[in-house]
Order: C-alpha cells, then sequence, then structure tokens
C-alpha cells in the first residue's frame, strides 16, 4: 500500500479476467491493491512488495509483470488474467492439474505467480527445456524452496 | 499525486512547462521507482507516465547503425535479431537480468537514467560507445553515455529534458559481457564486464561496472596487454589503475577486483585457446 499525503482520484477503464471494469482509483494506488481490495482477486499474492519475489505476478497485455510494480491508473485500457481468470472454478487448466499430480505445492503462496509464468511460457513455447523453464520461473521466487516439484509440473505438460 | 499520460513528445513538453520547474517526476516502466515508493521515499505530486511516447518505443536499423528508443523494453532488447548477432555483449546482458516480469516492463532508458554503478546495460553500451539523442523543448543534442552518466544517479539531464533514444555503431567486432551476482537471477551485480574485441583479440576494449561510481574502461590495462600479448599475467595488477571499487552489502572492494581480475584472465585465455584451436 503507498501513501499520499494530497490523493487525486482517476476514472480507469480496464478489462479484468474478460470482464470490463471501471472504477474511480486514487492515483497512488497499486495495480496489486486494486485487484486484492477493490476487485477482491485475493489469488494474487503480496509478499516482497518490491518486485523481487513474483508472487503478485498478473498477466497484463499478455506478458508477465509484477503488480506491486504498477500503478493502477497505469493499466488503463489493458487487459489483464489474474489467476481466477485462468480456469473456471469447476475445471483447472492442464498446468494446474498437473501442479497438484507433481504435488507441487508447499505452503502455496508463490504458486499462482508460478502458474501464471508457466501458462505465459507454454503459450510461447509449448516444450520448453528443463532449463528454459527454471530460467523463465527466475523472478518467481519459492520460499518453501519447493522448485524441483514445480518445474517437474510444468515439465511434465511440456512433453 | 497528479497522474498523466501524454500521446506525443509535444503534448509533454506543453505539460511540463504547465506545471513549471522541478515539479515533476518521470515514470517509464517503474521498476526501479516504484521500489523506492514501496520503501518509503516521498511520492511526487504530478507523476508524467511517458509509456504512451511511442516515438520512443521503436528500434530502427541502418545500414551502419541501429537507434533503440529509449523505452524499449528490456525483453525487447533480448529478443531483436541484431543486437543478438551484432551486440552481442548488449543481448547477453539482457538475458541476465532480473527475471522476466521486470524485464516485461524495465526499459533501457531507465537503466541509463537511473545511472546505478551495476546497471547491467550499462557496460556494453560504454563498450559501443553509445551515442544518446535527449530532446528539450524545441531542441535536441547528443552525448556519448559516458558524458551523460556522471555519477551514481546523476545524469547530465536538465531540466525538462527526456533520453529520446540511444545509437550504436555496427563495427563488425565481436563482443560478450559476463556478470557475477551472488545468485543467478534478480540479483545486483557484483561485478559486470563487457569485452569488445576482433578475433585474433589484436583490437580489445574492456569496460566494467559496479566496481566504481560509474562505468569504467579497464585501459590502463589492454593499452598494456595490447602492446605485449605474452605479458598477461604481468599486466593484470594494472586493472586496480582503471577501479575505485567500495566495500557494500554485496561484496567488499578486494572481492570485486578479484572477480574483475579472474573475469578479464579467464575471457583473454579462453579467446587465445579458441583462436589456437582454430
Amino acid at each position: 500500500m503507498l501513501y499520499h499525503p494530497k490523493p487525486h482520484k482517476s476514472n480507469l477503464t480496464v478489462t479484468v479476467n474478460g470482464h470490463p471494469i471501471e472504477r474511480e482509483v486514487v492515483t497512488h494506488l497499486r495495480l496489486l491493491d486494486f485487484l486484492r481490495d477493490d476487485l477482491g482477486l485475493t489469488g494474487t499474492k503480496e509478499v516482497c512488495g518490491e518486485g523481487e519475489c513474483g508472487a503478485c505476478t498478473v498477466i497484463l497485455n499478455g506478458k508477465t509483470v509484477n503488480a506491486c510494480l504498477i500503478l493502477a491508473v497505469e493499466v488503463q485500457g489493458s487487459h489483464i488474467t489474474t489467476i481466477e481468470g485462468l480456469a473456471d472454478l469447476q475445471e483447472l487448466t492442464e498446468l494446474q492439474n498437473s501442479f497438484e499430480t507433481h504435488h507441487a505445492v508447499q505452503c502455496g503462496y508463490c504458486i499462482p505467480g508460478m502458474v501464471l509464468t508457466g501458462e505465459k511460457l507454454l503459450d510461447r513455447n509449448p516444450h520448453p527445456s528443463r532449463d528454459e523453464i527454471k530460467y523463465e520461473l527466475s523472478g518467481n521466487i519459492c520460499r518453501c524452496t519447493g522448485y524441483h516439484k514445480i518445474v517437474d509440473a510444468i515439465e511434465r505438460v511440456a512433453e | 499525486m497528479k497522474y498523466y499520460r501524454p500521446n506525443t513528445i509535444t503534448d509533454f513538453f506543453e505539460l511540463c512547462a504547465s506545471l513549471g520547474p522541478g515539479a515533476m517526476t518521470l515514470l517509464a516502466g517503474g521498476t526501479d521507482l516504484m521500489p523506492r515508493y514501496e520503501s518509503g521515499k516521498a511520492m511526487p505530486d504530478h507523476l508524467i507516465d511517458l509509456k504512451m511516447l511511442s516515438e520512443l518505443n521503436q528500434i530502427n536499423i541502418s545500414e551502419d547503425e541501429i537507434v533503440i528508443g529509449a523505452l524499449t523494453t528490456i525483453q525487447d532488447i533480448q529478443e531483436n535479431d541484431l543486437i543478438k548477432s551484432e551486440f552481442t555483449a548488449l543481448h547477453t546482458a539482457s538475458i541476465d537480468f532480473a527475471g522476466a516480469q521486470i524485464r516485461h516492463r524495465g526499459t533501457i532508458g531507465g537503466n541509463i537514467c537511473n545511472a546505478s554503478p551495476a546497471g547491467d546495460l550499462l557496460p556494453s553500451l560504454y563498450l559501443f560507445d553509445a551515442t544518446l539523442f535527449i530532446l528539450g523543448p524545441g531542441s535536441e543534442r547528443q552525448l556519448s553515455i559516458q558524458d551523460f552518466i556522471l555519477g551514481p544517479g546523476k545524469t547530465a539531464l536538465e531540466e525538462n529534458e527526456i533520453l529520446s533514444s540511444i545509437k550504436l555503431k555496427r563495427t563488425g567486432l565481436h563482443s560478450e559481457f559476463v556478470k557475477v551476482g551472488l545468485r543467478q537471477s534478480m540479483a545486483i551485480s557484483v561485478v559486470n564486464v563487457a569485452f569488445l574485441f576482433d578475433s585474433v583479440l589484436e583490437h580489445l576494449k574492456i569496460t566494467a561496472g559496479a566496481v566504481a561510481p560509474t562505468i569504467v574502461h579497464l585501459d590502463s590495462f589492454t593499452d598494456a596487454y595490447l602492446k605485449d600479448t605474452s605479458s598477461l599475467s604481468d599486466v593484470l595488477h594494472l586493472i586496480d589503475d582503471d577501479i575505485a571499487p567500495i566495500d557494500d552489502i554485496r561484496a567488499t572492494a578486494s572481492y570485486r577486483k578479484k572477480v574483475l581480475v579472474n573475469l578479464v584472465r579467464h575471457f583473454i585465455t579462453s579467446q587465445k585457446l579458441e583462436h589456437e584451436n582454430h
């Protein structure tokens, strides 16, 4: 959460998980707080709050970004996908199922970011090598250090 | 905080004029600016987002040069074929740069204007003797990157000026970049170093970062080495004359020096071996 002694409001139009949204927001509101507090999309996590860990990864116009490093007003007119938008609650994606079958989740806090990063990698490159998977995940930190199973889960889908 | 998003350079300068001197902060990718606000630095009263300035977001290639718009992201640099084949050091630096989320937002202009002693694109830009185009209200000027970066966080940008693009000359020489950090990704460099060379190592230029307040050329060393290429182990100590490292939370000055010397020695001996084997 950022602070400004002289808050100003601005109108924001953005598409989140396919839904057009219009809200009035303060200009110093982070995208992360907009998603979690204004829209109730708490699948996007905050851990470091300074762009180091990737827990707040969302997909902005087709690219993974850290929602803690972006102001909500910056995404005017953009398309955003959060973990909630990846699959409906009845059916998970192939990658989400793979995370489950590989027991890739320990505390789970990094997992929304890991899954979104993995999905974007597979979109761009359906058959990445193990090294390519590790490289792509380098902006996502797991403090349970359960990296092997996370990489396994993505690798299985990539086969 | 008032937030502005001008669509053209003309709109940008009109906005600057209406706000008056010193009133605003410029925002590009935000990957360095936002962590400062998160750690308590006061946010400005006026924030100008440059991302809609499409004139600053293109790469133009001609026969003898490449001009990279200041808003080009690190990811776009990584994916550019010409940079990959002819400016390998810059390409490698864009690969070793943070993580995907940061590369998708961070810009080359931001990396230059932040003027961090450890900025990962900077040794390569010094190596290729980058020329920077600077726009002011109704004016345009050029500076070499060496004259642009004055010290940590300090540049020659004046009030109401912006960095618009970066020009690199196509030389046909080879280049390489090596970074050492405390871990492979998402770590600020302890030392970064870039090499410009021909296949027989008769031409050799080396630039290094995180070993002085700004990027330095290792000219004392390369001058001596090129005079007598059998002297490598005798002249490596001259690197000391070109650098002024400090102790900080990431490494001590003596560690930085040792790493740099080892990187230079390794580069030259491996290049020599490669040449002998051909």
